[in-house]
């Protein structure tokens, strides 16, 4: 058995890339950000006590539920878990083919992985469709209507907001440009599965999403992007992001970057954690949140 | 069968078995089952019976819904955009331990036993099953509003709740007298 999501929050960085990162980019979205890595201190927050017995009688409950599989806490950081490994990869591979292109022997490295632009809505179909098998996991089917459901999920967008604004500005801007929320429906009907196979999130994830083919799986994140888009535009408008002020906002706590905006991106994808790491602390919200109201 | 290949056989057997079983491993949160204190989903009242009856937002106020699951539904209770309380409704079958706090309870609303936990908390009994909860949240709220909110709940059908095979059936469970006593087993499709 694995950690408990509690046990998992505990273990987050408290200052390391990822968190300068995310810091950075909490700049830009009002409200901003505190790097939760302390569950009793979640939990005092949730329940506006400091009580340390019901405090530990609150954590036991959270440990409970998050051991049990049926509740899906777990699963969605094991979701977490597997966009964030093919990230890694996918943004190591950019790097080193970065890197060696100015090496003549290993130019063929470079014509090998240079990721599209396709690839690269892919990646961002991958991690908005994880997001909502996570959302559904963590939260279930919140409501007796479509229309509870899809408030339910802005509500939660709302509140995620900086790990929206990651994800919109690290996997969408950043490689994409500008106008990459515009363009990411033409990509998505140009990608095919090959594009999807590239992904080691993908085979990892492939039994989860609903449909039983690659180009089942493909239509279905094509509908979950469809749905996200228009909420992450409005998202975009209200905030102004783009891939400069992204570039600016990080700059100011990881420092000047000289280099084109995708080679950021691809820094960023293979040594940061910003999707599992904000991924946790929302979990550990909603989780403490349950355990609270269940005690 | 020689004996070698009976061993080479065996082998490959083996370390299949042992390379899928590795290969499952991340998997493993999503097995079935697993379920909250090892209690039965048929003995757990669905979330979704839970919700029509949470009180009805008065104007100014908007009433989301956060979290469903088998025996608990949350809403999150919000005036003008901000968040005020989470609301709660939970079946306590699965944390009987949550039921002994309202043993020593001196206060009741409707009728039902109410406790406070912490400064923020209040906590309903209704029908020696299911537990309410109001959580103040951000600024907070007062005793007297989370009160009037605990109140507002539609308490005399939750008491009347039952777990039920599908939860249609548990909408449209026709009203049954007096809650069962506290810790019997649930009765399932009488």
């Amino acid at each position: 058995m694995g950690r408990t999501v509690l046990e998992r929050l505990d273990r987050l960085p408290r200052r390391d890339l990822t968190v300068l990162a995310l810091k950075g980019l909490s700049t830009l979205v009002p409200g901003g950000w505190t790097n939760i890595t302390n569950a009793d201190q979640l939990i005092q927050d949730v329940i506006g006590d400091t009580d340390p017995a019901l405090v530990a009688r609150i954590r036991a409950r959270a440990d409970q539920l998050s051991r049990a599989r049926a509740e899906g806490y777990g699963r969605a950081l094991s979701l977490y878990d597997a966009v964030n490994r093919s990230q890694h990869a996918a943004g190591g591979l950019r790097v080193l083919a970065n890197l060696s292109a100015g090496l003549p022997l290993l130019k063929r490295l470079a014509d090998v992985t240079p990721p599209g632009d396709t690839l690269q809505a892919v990646d961002l179909s991958l991690k908005v469709g994880s997001e909502l098998l996570a959302f559904t996991q963590v939260n279930g089917l919140p409501g007796d209507s479509f229309g509870d459901f899809g408030a339910a999920l802005a509500d939660y967008a709302g509140e995620a907001r900086v790990r929206m604004a990651a994800l919109i500005c690290f996997d969408a801007l950043l490689p994409l440009g500008d106008q990459a929320l515009q363009k990411l429906d033409s990509l998505l009907g140009a990608a095919n599965r090959k594009d999807l196979n590239r992904l080691p999130a993908y085979r990892q994830m492939a039994g989860l999403i609903p449909g039983r083919s690659d180009d089942a799986h493909l239509s279905f994140l094509r509908r979950g992007v469809d749905q996200w888009l228009g909420w992450a535009g409005g998202f975009v408008g209200e905030l102004g992001l783009t891939a400069q002020g992204t570039v600016q906002a990080v700059e100011s706590t990881l420092g000047p970057w000289q280099g084109r905006m995708d080679q950021f991106a691809a820094f960023l994808d293979a040594f940061t954690d910003t999707y599992a790491h904000t991924g946790v602390q929302a979990v550990a919200r909603r989780l403490v949140e349950r355990a609270t109201a269940e005690v | 069968m020689t004996r070698p290949l009976r061993w080479i056989l065996g082998l490959v057997v083996a370390a299949g078995l042992l390379l899928g079983g590795a290969l499952l491993i991340p998997f493993g949160d999503w097995l079935p089952g697993g379920t909250v204190a090892n209690v039965p989903n048929q003995e757990v009242v669905n979330g979704t019976a839970f919700n029509r009856l949470f009180p009805a937002p008065v104007a100014g106020e908007q009433l989301l819904f956060s979290q469903e699951k088998r025996g608990f539904s949350e809403a999150r209770l919000r005036r003008g955009g901000e968040l005020v309380a989470l609301l709660a409704i939970s079946d306590t079958t699965t944390a009987p331990e949550a039921r002994e706090k309202f043993g020593s309870s001196q206060n009741a609303v409707a009728g039902w036993p109410l406790v406070e936990q912490g400064s923020q908390a209040s906590a309903l009994l209704v029908g020696g099953r299911f537990q309410v909860k109001v959580i103040g949240q951000g600024d907070g709220l007062d005793l007297q509003a989370r009160h009037e909110l605990l109140e507002s709940f539609d308490l005399t059908a939750l008491a009347r709740l039952r777990p039920s095979l599908s939860t249609v059936s548990a909408r449209k469970a026709p009203a049954t007298p007096a809650p069962a006593a506290i810790g019997s087993a649930p009765a399932l499709a009488s």
